[in-house]
Formats: structure tokens, sequence, C-alpha cells
């Protein structure tokens, strides 16, 4: 339908979009706009598999971008979105304002770390070059997690870097069986427990950043 | 016929704990704790009679081998006893995080994805069952409903869900390189493109070992054991970690017979004894009992992923010690909800002289405590054993010699705390040790015990020890034919 070359290109396109969206949430300190950098992630992804659908003519794919949208673009955003919203201000998180510099500085270096790596370790026997994208995602995703301190901000990270591994995947092997699609309707179901545990977190801490617990340390 | 007797065992073994869940949430008195109990030992029984047949290879959706069958008994047991311990346990929780009927569903649930995970025929599959334990297994940590209890849920959740995420990466690249995912055509097959399969093996490492407890991903374990009701610690311990385990194994299997296998052999090795090692020390350090159960299961874990990974009859052991391990520390987590119910501190300077107020309680903590940490002639001493004589035979004694370190050091580290904490006299001037009560000083009277609170950790160490026994003959011919 589309020349190749075009289709490429757009898919280069959307994986610099990505990358550069999970740049703009490792340098948020407030907690709803990075909800958000998350929604506009994950319909980029969405986008994504449909270009490679159309390019490789797998049905499969089409049905992942649907779901990632539905899931990942809707769903998931929405019920952290609420979570905030019990909180009834806009959540910032304490501290960050003063390191984004250093947080932004840290994250490019692990986007140069994982280009190298991949390089070395990775590319020599999965000839494709743009799962390097992927692989720096999920490093950030990982950054997000360890960085931070508010449950909610944890959470996109991980949800950053389960995008990141449903990328990789339909770079990598686009057929694989239903597997992909399990892992991203699973999701849902986590997502809601983790409302649980945030609701209760907020009942029992008054905030989603408990400080250190003497009980759970060594 | 016979492939078919067996493909309904799988589906009852699946099937009871899957509708156990369902009918748990009618809303009827008492109907959640016994079509739990029910669920449970139909999937005890179907377990057996799998093991009985002896079957191997695929039926449909299942795979079935030695390891299967030995999986599915050890996680439906402590299904089964756990729930049995749960009607005495949640009685003392006062302010649970949602209804008791949703627990026991929970619980169910929790077993289902177990027993799936070790059951399929695929490694997909396998992935997808692990992620589902943390779901249904996250809410169950938070149930007590503390601080502690609900940042614990979290980090459990968070860690082990980031982890599994790389395990999801492993199975991309072994269906990228073998093109299909299905255990029985890729077991034994002529493995293709071997340097993405050690690469998924890698993955697989990182993402179960964070699922299993393996250092240095193991952050979440002491937390979540410590802070979740005694008798989900209890399947935490005996079950999850070892399920977790076995998809590392399946993966790590696929290899075997490549150049790569011998790196990647290595590689887990050195993992299994690091964590070995971290958690015997760190065990020695604890002041809350719990945790220190939940290093000696991280120790028992790194002992049998370095058995899994020597093979042969370092293989046997890690399994024997699989199972025997599962029955005495499930043990060891119910006496030690025995004594949370009583004393209500899980701080071991609170708890002294246990055997003075629990008398029954005490004597089978202690013996616990031998048990899991190889005390002969318990099962995990059979397991420990076996897997020390495959390091000194493959000739690989720096590996002994450490195992060896890992084991002593736990031994002596755990039993002199669980000794200090059940025999405990008045060293550090607790009114507890002094055989005074605080509040009325009167002598200290031994209270009365549940029966039911002391049978199910007392049948468990009970089959840890006849385990120990059946399989003397086992070591005696390994010990001979290795000429030890």
């Amino acid at each position: 339908m589309f020349p190749v070359q075009f289709t490429n290109e757009i898919a280069a396109l959307l994986g610099i979009l990505i990358i550069l969206s999970a740049l703009y949430m490792q340098g948020q300190s407030f907690v709803d706009p990075t909800i958000r950098a998350i929604l506009v992630q994950s319909f980029l992804l969405s986008t994504l598999f449909a270009i490679l659908g159309i390019q490789s003519g797998d049905v499969e794919l089409f049905y992942l971008a649907i779901l990632t949208a539905i899931m990942r673009g809707v769903i998931v955003p929405r019920i952290m979105l609420y979570q905030v919203r019990k909180f009834k201000h806009s959540l910032r998180e304490t501290g960050t304002g003063q390191r984004v510099p250093a947080l932004i500085i840290l994250a490019v270096i692990v986007i140069i770390v994982a280009y190298a790596l991949f390089r070395v370790i990775l590319e020599p026997y999965i000839p494709n070059s743009q799962v390097s994208v992927p692989f720096s995602l999920m490093l950030l995703g990982f950054l997000l997690i360890i960085s931070r301190r508010n449950a909610l901000v944890q959470m996109t990270g991980y949800v950053e870097a389960e995008n990141a591994i449903l990328y990789a995947g339909a770079l990598i092997t686009p057929s694989i069986p239903l597997l992909i699609e399990f892992a991203v309707v699973l999701d849902i179901f986590g997502v809601v427990i983790i409302g649980v545990i945030l609701s209760a977190q907020r009942d029992v801490f008054h905030t989603l950043e408990p400080a250190d617990i003497d009980q759970l340390s060594g | 016929m016979k492939s078919l007797d067996s493909t309904s065992l799988f589906v009852i073994l699946l099937a009871a704990p899957a509708a156990a869940a369902g009918i748990s949430l009618l809303p009827r008195e008492g109907m959640e704790i016994l079509s739990s109990l029910i669920g449970g030992a139909v999937a005890v029984v179907s377990s057996i009679l799998i093991l009985g047949t002896r079957v191997e290879g695929s039926f449909g959706y299942f795979y079935s081998d030695g390891l299967t069958q030995v999986m599915a008994v050890t996680i439906s047991s402590i299904y089964f006893t756990s729930l049995a311990y749960s009607i005495f346990y949640i009685k003392h929780i006062k302010e649970p995080l949602f209804k008791f009927r949703w627990y026991y569903s929970l619980v169910d649930l929790f077993a289902f994805t177990m027993l799936l995970a070790v059951v399929v025929n695929d490694i997909g599959f396998i992935w997808i069952a692990v992620e589902a334990t943390t779901v249904t297994s996250a809410l169950l940590v938070a149930l007590e409903r503390e601080g502690t209890s609900i940042e614990a849920a979290w980090r459990y959740t968070l860690l082990v869900s980031a982890g599994l995420a790389t395990s999801l990466l492993s199975v991309v690249l072994v269906y990228y390189s073998q093109g299909t995912l299905a255990i029985s055509s890729l077991i034994g097959k002529h493995v293709a493109d071997v340097p993405i399969l050690a690469l998924a093996v890698a993955f697989a490492l990182i993402g179960y070992g964070t699922k299993a407890g393996i250092a240095p991903m193991h952050a979440w374990l002491p937390d979540a054991h410590s802070e979740a009701p005694s008798p989900v610690s209890a399947m935490f311990s005996g079950i999850l970690l070892p399920t977790s385990l076995y998809a590392f194994a399946r993966t790590f299997a696929l290899l075997q017979g490549s150049p790569a296998f011998e790196s990647m052999r290595n590689l887990a090795i050195g993992f299994g004894i690091f964590t070995a090692l971290v958690a015997a020390v760190i065990l020695g350090f604890q002041r809350n009992y719990k945790r220190m159960l939940a290093y000696s299961s991280m120790e028992n874990m790194g002992i049998i992923l370095v058995g899994l990974a020597l093979g042969g009859v370092g293989a046997i052991g890690a399994v024997m010690q699989i199972v025997a391990h599962a029955f005495a520390k499930s043990s060891a987590f119910y006496e030690s909800g025995n004594i949370l119910a009583a004393y209500n501190s899980k701080n071991m300077s609170d708890v002294q002289g246990v055997v003075n107020r629990l008398r029954s309680t005490g004597y089978l903590f202690s013996l616990s405590a031998l048990s899991v940490t190889g005390a002969p002639p318990f099962g995990v001493f059979i397991g420990e054993f076996l897997i020390l004589a495959q390091a000194v035979n493959s000739g690989n004694l720096l590996l002994a010699a450490l195992l060896g370190i890992s084991y002593a050091y736990a031994f002596i580290a755990l039993n002199r705390q669980s000794i200090r904490m059940i025999f405990g006299s008045g060293e550090d001037n607790n009114s507890n040790s002094t055989g005074l009560d605080n509040e009325t000083n009167q002598p200290i009277k031994s209270s009365k015990e549940d029966r039911l609170s002391l049978a199910v950790p007392f049948i468990n160490l009970l089959i840890s020890l006849v385990i120990g026994i059946y399989m003397i003959p086992t070591l005696l011919q390994a010990a001979i034919s290795f000429g030890l």
C-alpha cells in the first residue's frame, strides 16, 4: 500500500517521539503531566503497531494496536488520574523539582549507554537497528522507578518499561501467538489491584510518598 | 485412552481451585471456607493421581514430566494446608483490608495460577501464569491493613512486575530463535540460533530470578514475607518461589547440549551461590522472626538454583529440596502465625521463652527451624547433601566449599536465634522471659492452644521428615556411586 521507505521513516519518527515522551516524563515533578505523557506514549506506540501492521500485512499487529490504545492509552491512565483527583490537588513530588537537571542528564546517559550496549550485545544477533529504541525505553522506565518516591510516578515507570517490551516484541517477532495481547489484557487486572493498594496507602499514610519504614529495612 | 484420562485429571486439577474461587464469593456464611477446602482437597487428590500415573509428554495444552508432577503435588498440598490454617489465623486479623470471602477467593486463584504455571505446555503461558500470580497475590500481602503491609504489597507488585517484564523479553527471544513456544516440541530438539537462546536464558534468569528472590533482585522478598498473613507467607515461601524457579528451569533446559550451555550454567550457579551466601549472612542479623524465615527461604532458593543448574544428582537434590522445604517452611510460618497471634509482635525481643506460654508451638517451631536449615534426617538435608555431592563430583571444589559455608552459617544463625526465642530466659530483662506476666506480675501460665493451629504445622513437619527418611536409599546410592 505504502512504499516501504515511507513506512520505515514513519516508524523511526514515532520511535524518536516515544523516546522524547520518556525524557519529558523524567523531567516532570508534577504527577498529572507524567500520567498524560504515558497516555501520549501509549497512543504513539499504538500508531507504530498499526504502521508495522500495514508494512507486514500482519493482522495480529492491528489487534495489538487497538488493544494498546484502549488499555494503555485510555483505561490505565484514567484509573491513575482518578487516583490523583482523589487528592483534590495537582500532586507535586517533593524534592524532584531541584533534581530535574540531574535527572535529565542521567536519562540522556542511560540512552547513550543503552544504545552502546545494544550495539555490542544485541545487534550481532538481532539485525534490526530500531530495536535499540525499545531497549533504551526499558532502561528509562526502570530509571523512573528507582529515581522517584511517588507511587503513581513509579507506576508510570512500570507502564513505560512494559511499553518497551511490547515495542521490542512487535519489532523482533510480530507473529508471536497471542502472548503479547495477553500481556496487555493482564495489565488491566494489575492496575485495578494497584488502585486498591494505592487507596489503602492514601487512607493509612495520607500520602503516596511514604517515608522509609524502619521495620522494612535490613 | 490413557492420554484422555491424564488430560481430564489436569483439567480437574485446574478447575477445582478456579471453581472454589468463584463459589467463595457467594454471599453465604461459611461458604468460602467450605468451597475452598473442597477445591483444595480435589486439587491434592488429582495431583497425586497424576503423580501416580507417571505419564510423560504432552496432552493438548498440558505438558507433564516428573518435575511437573512433583511441583503440582507440592503446590496443591501447601495450598490445602494454608487454607486449613487460615481458618484459625484470620480470626486474629482485626481490621482486614477486604472481606474474608475475598481472601479465600484470592487464595484459590493464587493457587490456580501457580498450578497453571507448572502444567502448561507453552513457555509463553508459563510467563502469563507467573505474571498472574503477582496479580492474585498482591492484595493478600496487604490484608492486615497496616502501613507496613501496604508498603510491602506495593514494593512486591512493582519490583516483581518490572522484573517479569524482562522475562517477557526472554519469551519473545525464544520464539524468535526457535519459532515455537511449545515445550514438547522444544525439548530434546537440536536448538537453532544458540546465541539468541543464551540471551533469552540470561533474561529469564533476571526476570524469574526477581520473583524467586535471587540476589540482588530480592529487595521485595523479606518485606512481603514478613507482612503477609502467615498462611500466605507459607504459600509465598513454600510454593511461589519454586514456581518461579520452575519457569526459569524450563527455559534453561532448552539450551542443553548446545555450546552456550556451560557459560549459562555458570551464570546461574554464580547467582545461586551468591544468593545463598548473602541470605545466610543477613539472616543472622534479623530481629523480626518472620523476616528471618524469609531470608532462610532465600538461602534455600539460592541452593536450589545451584542444584538445578548443576544437573544430574544435583537436580534430583534440588527437586527434593523444593518439596521438603515447602512442607518444612510452611510449618515454620504457621507456627510463627501462632506466636504472632499470641504475642502480637513480630519482634524477637518481645517474644522470649515461647515454650512457657505456647508449649507445643514452641517445640514445633524449633523443630521446623532445624528442618529448614537442613538438619538430618529431614528432607532438606537430603536435598542439600545431593547438591553438595554433585558439586564435589563435578570437580567444582570452590563451589562445594561455598555451599558448605552457607549451609553451616545458615544452620547456626537460624537455630541460635530460634533457640533463644523459644527457650530464652531473662537475659535481656524482658518481662515475658522472667516467667512473670508484665501486667499482672503473675507467673505466666501456658495458655491452651488451638488444636487446628497445631495439627496443620505438625502434619507438614512430619511430611518433611518422612520425605527425608524415604530418600535415604537414594542418598546412599549417590554417595556410593560417587565414592564418598
